[in-house]
């Protein structure tokens, strides 16, 4: 299965299929950097919701890369179960170098700031600058976990045609956001990203046990949502 | 390796494409599928690779190595031909890149090692689709109209390898309108009309008769092929006025 994992990063990334999500990730992030500096948890937690949708269509890009007949090939080659574990993988792997450039992308642009730094905008319940780096990287994984479900759900080997992948992707991602936000009716049908970005940027920060609750959350929907994936594609080749 | 009651439909409302197959075959046989266009050759042969799941049914005992030689190999990859099959050597679990050389000179593939995939011809880009179906020597193989774009020494290897997996103990699955393999003694021959499968006319002594028909020239290329895929043999097509022509 690693074998494949390389095989199709390598696919992927000679394609140029990875250049068009980059470059949006980086013009998003330029809006949220570009504002000013804030705290570690507060710019993170923008970050992490602002790259979800982002991050979502890269797990769709990187499973819609390789054409239909050889993902079928690959199938043969090492069974149903592993064939779609690997493409998750491969999307995993490119989602968690996504994640890292995004961590690393407001430093050079000083647009972090620490806490009790006399900046108005860095007056928060931010404990100290590593908790917010650290609540940072949590919040970019909690939301690559969902990004990965819709991602995989809006595949072609999923949906079958453009069109539909299309439709899953974007009513994916504009339901993350509505079902997300404060007052929601049912904000567990979508992945806790609205949710955790409210954490991160609240005033005093919330205790652990907060975190680990959106923690299980977003396992919990990735889980559900990727084992649909796998389900729908026993049959879907 | 047994069909057992397989029916097939691409989707719910769709009509059946292949109804009630029950058919078994043997270790070291080979079968030749025969069919119109659209009658459902590759449909039958997905389904025997695993690549489709049947609607209802199930295919029994299937050998667990599987070569399967798509009928258009996926050429739109970054890679090139030698890369492609140094990888696909690695996702079967090979090290070393001897099954891939030993390939590689066999199917005269050397010259087009360094060409991107994109790149090659049809039938050069075949030639690299069936390598990659016998990396690991394959229990089934299924071969989906192989001569597709060959030329004719590229041809000529492919009865030379179908002999060898069914002199391992292994299956071979081919499909073939052009009547390229269809002569071979010991293949057994499967008719797809209608989507139902039957043994087709096996040409047996004194189970034949010979009937000449009469077509425009025009039209000649097209009446072979068609009678070919509905499992006729055809003997050979010569000029009306050779033999004369009775009115």
């Amino acid at each position: 299965m690693i074998a494949l994992v390389r095989m199709r990063l390598a696919g992927f990334v000679r394609s140029g299929r990875a250049l068009a999500p980059i470059i949006l990730a980086l013009v998003v992030l330029g809006v949220i950097y570009g504002g000013g500096p804030s705290t570690a948890a507060a710019a993170f937690g923008y970050s992490a919701v602002m790259l979800f949708p982002v991050l979502a269509w890269q797990t769709k890009l990187v499973l819609d890369a390789e054409p239909d007949g050889q993902r079928r090939l690959a199938r043969l080659a090492v069974g149903a179960r592993r064939e779609a574990a690997a493409g998750v993988l491969t999307a995993a792997v490119l989602g968690l170098a996504f994640c890292l450039v995004a961590m690393l992308a407001p430093w050079p642009f000083h647009a972090i700031c620490r806490p009790g730094s006399g900046q108005a905008s860095c007056v928060t319940g931010e404990p100290s600058l590593v908790t917010g780096v650290g609540l940072g990287v949590v919040a970019h994984l909690l939301a690559l976990a969902g990004a990965l479900g819709l991602g995989a759900l809006a595949s072609r080997a999923v949906t079958r045609t453009v069109r539909n992948g299309l439709v899953v992707l974007v009513v994916g991602a504009v339901l993350a956001i509505v079902l997300g936000l404060r007052g929601s009716i049912a904000p567990w049908l979508v992945p806790p990203v609205m949710a955790t970005a409210r954490a991160l940027t609240a005033d005093p920060l919330p205790g652990g046990t907060k975190f680990v609750l959106l923690t299980l959350w977003a396992l919990a929907w990735c889980a559900v949502a990727l084992g649909g994936y796998g389900w729908l594609r026993r049959r879907r080749s | 390796m047994r069909f057992d009651q397989i029916w097939f439909r691409y989707a719910r409302r769709a009509p059946w494409t292949l109804q009630a197959v029950d058919a078994t075959v043997q270790p070291g046989e080979t079968v030749v599928i025969l069919g119109r266009n659209g009658a459902g050759k590759s449909t039958l042969l997905q389904l025997a690779a695993g690549v489709l799941q049947p609607s209802k049914g199930a295919l029994r005992e299937r050998p667990p190595v599987i070569g399967w030689v798509p009928e258009r190999f996926p050429a739109d990859q970054p890679f090139t031909a030698g890369q492609y099959l140094s990888r696909m050597a690695a996702v079967r679990g090979l090290r070393g890149g001897a099954e891939v050389h030993s390939w590689v000179e066999r199917l005269l593939l050397t010259e087009h090692v360094h060409t991107r995939l994109a790149d090659l011809s049809k039938g050069t880009a075949q030639k690299v689709g069936l390598a990659q179906a016998l990396l690991v020597p394959p229990g089934l193989l299924v071969l989906d109209e192989p001569w597709e774009g060959l030329d004719a020494v590229a041809r000529t290897l492919i009865p030379g390898i179908v002999a060898e997996v069914t002199a391992a103990g292994g299956i071979v699955l081919v499909s073939d309108h052009r009547g390229e393999i269809a002569g071979l003694t010991s293949a057994t021959r499967w008719l797809i009309a209608d989507g139902e499968v039957r043994p087709a006319a096996d040409g047996a002594a004194g189970s034949e008769v010979v009937v000449e028909v009469a077509v425009a020239r025009d039209e000649a290329e097209a009446a072979v092929a068609r009678l070919r895929a509905e499992g006729h043999r055809v003997l050979r097509v010569r000029e009306a006025d050779s033999e004369g022509l009775p009115r």
